[in-house]
Formats: structure tokens, sequence, C-alpha cells
């Protein structure tokens, strides 16, 4: 017999997973199925919004038993809700039944033309298909709308990075940068979609935001390494002044040592990564005589 | 070109990789032991990345720590695996090809494997793999027959095994690596745990 402890304890943890959107299918599956099956009485309002949760989760894990239960629960409690109706166009997603399921989003959007959430199902489902193109086109009306959807912006940014369209994926993450800048992942991203842009100027926007994302997060080894690499490439290149040269040498120096660092710490004690953290110093040490 | 083998540990890891993110492409690198020249044999391998496969700096930064640690431990980069998100679409992408052309420079029976996510379930009889080679200026499918599996339902419960003891979240990839870097993208433990299951009655596999 589970105390109630216990219970609160199951329906902590699912609310921490909830509020940081992760999304752990298979533990939330475990944990939640329980708490609906044997706790349900326990749990007062929060049952309905754990159903949902558990709902979404079984669909990512392929239990489309565990999350028709739960669409039932939902449509029974909130029999014309559009949230609920969304849920039950998802479960047709995860059966590949696309027309379907966007006959319903339709027949949402036309009660409730702002409806967000049908709307990016709907741009789901082409990204699904493979229909790259016509998910961007959708998604850049999408934003002419909502222009302050930041899932939006990030999601359409890795449509671009998939389309090698790296000019329009800065844009994005610059869009991004702007209204959060105190994020490190989005300056590290924009540093490297730079630098896969290449050309001097690219590599040198690249090296500031590596820079920037470390001030920002000074434990992003991406960023890092990025600085690292950057600030290398510069400095071998012979279009550069002997100043800049001079510069970029001491930013890959001062990197390297900081690399050099936390492989160390990450090295003490641990027998099992010596060769990863061996690999790492062959690599600056190889990149070191290049650049002299 | 002749016969690839491919060894159960580099089957099983880039399986296990691309169980271990299902909905994102995943990308790898393909490893040799054996001596150039000589039977080509894909030994291991080493999982890359699960999230941006065409952003070049990391990219760039795992090809090169994973040269440097194979010239510590006699093996050579020989080739390259990526399963793609979308599961229906299993054709090599351009950074795919741009990637399997690097690799050929540097060794020319260099091999491009695309995993089979439809082929993905258990129970399927055929490994859900497709082998590109380099024929005439272009990665040309390689005949099926030339690819070796020695022991194939071996290494498919093998496999199941790994899936059963939770083995399998033992993997890491470079990414993950990146986020960590206490965990060893070379995976040393897990190879010990494969070549486990491996070895009582099958000598080399």
């Amino acid at each position: 017999m589970i105390n109630l402890s216990e219970v609160y304890k199951m329906r902590d943890k699912l609310r921490k997973w909830r509020e940081e959107n992760y999304r752990n299918s298979e533990q939330i599956v475990d944990v939640g199925e329980e708490l609906i099956n044997e706790h349900a009485s326990k749990l007062g309002d929060d049952v309905w919004i754990i159903y949902e949760q558990v709902m979404i989760a079984a669909l990512d894990c392929s239990r489309d038993d565990l999350a028709w239960s739960c669409l039932q629960e939902l449509k029974r409690q909130f029999p014309d809700s559009h949230r609920v109706k969304r849920l039950a166009g998802m479960r047709l997603e995860a059966l590949e039944r696309y027309e379907d399921a966007n006959k319903l989003y339709d027949s949402i959007l036309q009660d409730d033309p702002t409806n967000t959430a049908a709307r990016k199902r709907k741009i789901s489902i082409l990204q699904a298909q493979g229909k790259s193109s016509e998910a961007i086109r959708e998604l850049n009306e999408y934003l002419e709308q909502f222009v302050g959807d930041q899932e939006a912006w990030h999601e359409l940014s890795e449509l671009y990075i998939n389309e090698h369209d790296y000019a329009k994926a800065a844009f994005c993450l610059e869009e991004l940068m702007m209204t959060n800048p105190h994020n490190h992942l989005y300056c590290e991203q924009y540093a490297e979609v730079k630098y896969t842009q290449g050309g001097l100027e690219n590599l040198e926007l690249a090296r500031k935001y590596f820079a920037q994302a470390l001030k920002l997060n000074n434990r992003n080894m991406r960023a890092l390494f990025g600085l690292y690499m950057s600030a290398s490439h510069i400095a071998a290149s012979p279009k550069v002044s002997a100043k800049v040269k001079k510069d970029n040498v001491k930013y890959a120096a001062w990197a390297t040592s900081q690399i050099s660092r936390a492989y160390q710490m990450a090295g003490r004690g641990k027998k099992e990564n010596k060769c990863s953290v061996k690999a790492v110093e062959e690599m600056l040490e190889s990149m070191q005589i290049t650049m002299s | 070109m002749g016969e690839v083998e491919l060894s159960c540990l580099a089957y099983a890891k880039m399986y296990l990789h691309a169980s271990q993110f299902p909905r994102c492409s995943v990308n790898g690198l393909l490893l040799s032991s054996s001596p150039a020249g000589g039977a080509v044999c894909i030994t291991d391998c080493v999982p890359l990345l699960h999230t941006h496969l065409s952003l070049a700096p990391i990219t760039q930064l795992a090809l090169t720590q994973v040269d440097a640690w194979c010239s510590q431990t006699h093996q050579r980069i020989m080739g390259y695996y990526q399963a793609n998100a979308c599961v229906s679409d299993s054709s090599p992408t351009p950074c795919a090809l741009k990637i399997a052309e690097k690799i050929f420079e540097q060794c020319n029976n260099a091999v491009l494997l695309m995993i089979d996510g439809e082929k993905m379930f258990p129970g399927c009889r055929v490994p859900p793999i497709v082998m590109y080679e380099r024929k005439d200026a272009r990665w040309a499918l390689k005949d099926k027959h030339t690819i070796m599996l020695r022991q194939w339902e071996e290494t498919c419960s093998i496999v199941n095994q790994l899936f059963s003891s939770g083995d399998q979240a033992l993997l890491v990839d470079f990414d993950s690596h990146l986020d960590d870097i206490t965990k060893d993208w070379t995976n040393q433990k897990l190879n010990a745990k494969i070549m486990e299951l491996v070895s009582p009655a099958n000598g080399n596999v």
C-alpha cells in the first residue's frame, strides 16, 4: 500500500517535468500510469493536467492504449474543449492518419482562427511528412502574425539549419538573441551558424558570439571549443594583419588553457574517460603546431 | 569494390545510438582496426551527434578528436553512418555526402552507411542498413550480398540483451560528452559489456 506522501512525490515529479518541458516520455508514462490508475482520487484537480501530460507521453512511447484511455477521461470531463480536440488530433498524428488530424485542426481553426496550438500541429504534420519547404513557408506566415512566439522562431531556425539555409537560420537566432539576451545557448548556436557560413568576417563574428556565450555561461564546452577553433582559424589565415593574428593567437591560447583545465578536472579519479582526455590533449597539441 | 564486414560491436552501437534519440537525426564514424589493403572490416564505431548535424564546428571538432584517438589506438576512420529523423526517408543527406567525401579523401575504400529506420523493429529479419561505396566519382548503392554481418542472429540477440539489461543507456555520443565531459565518448564501459556478450561461443566477431 502506498502512502499519501509517496503519491504527492510522484505528482510533484510530474509537475517538475511539465514545467521544465522535459520530454522524458518513458519516465512520465511509468510514473503517470501508476498515478492515474491507482491514485486518481487523491490528485484533486491536478488529475486533468496529468491526464494530458501522460497522454502525450504515451503517444511518444507508442502506448495507444494508455493514450486512448486518457483521452476518454478528458473528453468526458471537457466535452467541447478545443484543447482536448487538439489532443485527439495528436493521437491521429501518432497513428499517421494525417488527413483526419488536419480535418480536426481545421475545424478548431474555423471556430477560433487564433488558436495557435492547432496551427502549430498542422505545421508539425508537414514536417512529419518530410515537406520541409511547405513547413517553412507556413511557419513564416505564422510568425508574421505571432511575432513574439519564441518556440516558433527556434523551430524555424532548426528547419533552416536542416535545409542548409544558414543566412535565414542566423536571422531567426538574431531574433531570439534580441529577446533573450541572457540565453547562452542562442549565442552559441548563432556562433556555430556563422562559423559554418565561413569566411573571415563570419569567423570573427563566430568568435565574438562564442565568447559572449562563455560570458553568460563559462561551462559551455561547445562555446569554449568554438572560441578555440574560430580564433585558431583566424590566426592561421594569410589575410589578417599581424595585430589581428597576435590577438587571436592569444584568444586561442586562453581557450586551450581553459579546455585543458576542464578536462583535467573531469579526468580526476575517472579511469574510464582517460581516452577522451588524451584525445583532446593530442588535438590541442597538433593544432598549436599548425598555427605557429 | 569487394566485401565489407560489419562487426557486432559496430552494429550494436549504431543501433543503440539511433534508438537512444528516436526523434533526431544521428550520425557517427565507422572505424577499422584491420590493416589497410587487407579485407575491409568495420570493427568499431564512434557515435557523434544528435543535434545540428549540418553545422560545422562540432563536426570538425569531433573528426579531429576521433582522428587523434584513432592514431593512439591503431584504428582508422573508414566510414560514416547516419540515421535520419524522418523514418521513411533513409537517403543520404547533403551533409552525409559531404562528410563521406572528406573520409574518402583519406581512405579510398570508405563506406557510407544509412540506417533504415523503417526496419528497426523487433523481429525484423533483415539488417536495417543501406550501404554506399564510391564508384565512378559518386556514391553508389553497394550490393547487399557484399555486406557481411557474421552471426546476424547472435548480433540481434545481443542487442536485445542490452535493451533488457538497461545497458543501452550506457551509450555516450560526442554531443552528450560535450554536455558533460566526464562522459566517455569512446564508450569503453559499453564496449566491454558488448564484448562480454559476444565472446563465449563465438571467438572473433
